[in-house]
């Protein structure tokens, strides 16, 4: 039997599911930099506390909810960190193909979930976390870490991995307890 | 005349005061000195995840991640901590067993063992 992708994983397809969690990124790009590192993880941390308002915004399900405060708050924490690094070694984020790729895959994530209908928003939304977070995982593993040059911002984006691990396993047990 | 307190009441009372206050009252035998003994929240995880003590010791939570954690009681959420930010503790005297929670991040669990 053929399965069709949802639109949300189409969305994510192209630019997370398959270019950063497998490392092809890492192998078929140049190296990043540690400015070009910092800017990828603000805006990965960035995305998910916007795909959250939207969450706060929309649903009415007290696990989504809880769900999405936690994400809002904790990736805004790991921001916070990461400016402060980056201060502190007198570096500037910056922009690069990545981040860029990120920022506007997430925006047509964003309009979708804007879009998506009330009576399925809570289902798209936690799938859609559980396929960022994975994502993400296997991008922080296979190309943040091991390009990264300076130890202090390895050391960092190593510290947030439990966080983000610890965010995949609660989205997948929201998940779980959603009506099927 | 009217007795107020019945003894085994006001012996009861007065073992789960000391307990926690200290161990001992003046004159009173010293079974056990309570201790205090500290669950690390590090990496997502409270460390170690089943702390085992005796009845009337404290125990000192201490959050090292840079988020935000709590300790919430598992089946009845009947006691729980205040939000604990990076490099904040808070500690609770055990008298029974307990298994417990972050209510923030719901798959972080420990239990504190009275033995």
């Amino acid at each position: 039997m053929t399965r069709i992708l949802p639109a949300y994983l189409r969305y994510l397809s192209a630019a997370l599911l398959v270019m950063l969690s497998t490392g092809v990124y890492a192998q078929k790009q140049t190296k990043l930099t540690d400015p070009e590192i910092a800017s990828v993880a603000v805006t990965a941390n960035q995305i998910d506390i916007d795909f959250a308002q939207i969450a706060i915004e929309k649903s009415k399900n007290t696990e989504i909810l809880n769900f999405a405060k936690t994400m809002a708050n904790d990736h805004k924490a790991v921001i916070d960190q990461a400016v402060a690094l980056v201060t502190r070694l007198k570096v500037s984020p910056q922009v690069n193909d990545l981040s860029k790729k990120l920022l506007s895959d997430a925006e047509k994530t964003k309009a979708m979930l804007k879009r998506t209908k009330a009576s399925n928003f809570d289902k798209v939304y936690i799938d859609n976390e559980v396929a960022y977070h994975k994502a993400v995982i296997g991008a922080v593993e296979t190309v943040l870490v091991p390009q990264s040059a300076n130890a202090e911002l390895k050391g960092l984006l190593e510290k947030v991995l439990p966080a983000l691990r610890t965010h995949l396993a609660h989205a997948e047990m929201v998940q779980q307890k959603l009506p099927k | 005349m009217k007795r107020l307190y019945s003894l085994p009441a006001v012996m009861v009372i007065l073992l789960l005061f000391t307990a926690c206050n200290g161990g001992h009252s003046p004159g009173s035998e010293v079974v056990h000195k309570p201790a205090t003994h500290t669950v690390e929240i590090t990496q997502m995880q409270f460390r170690p995840a089943a702390l085992y003590i005796q009845s009337g010791d404290t125990v000192l939570f201490m959050n090292h991640d840079m988020v935000d954690h709590d300790i919430t009681e598992q089946n009845n959420k009947s006691w729980h901590s205040s939000k604990l930010s990076s490099g904040q503790s808070w500690k609770m005297c055990f008298e029974t067993s307990s298994d417990y929670y972050c209510s923030i991040h719901e798959v972080m669990k420990g239990k504190v063992v009275v033995r």
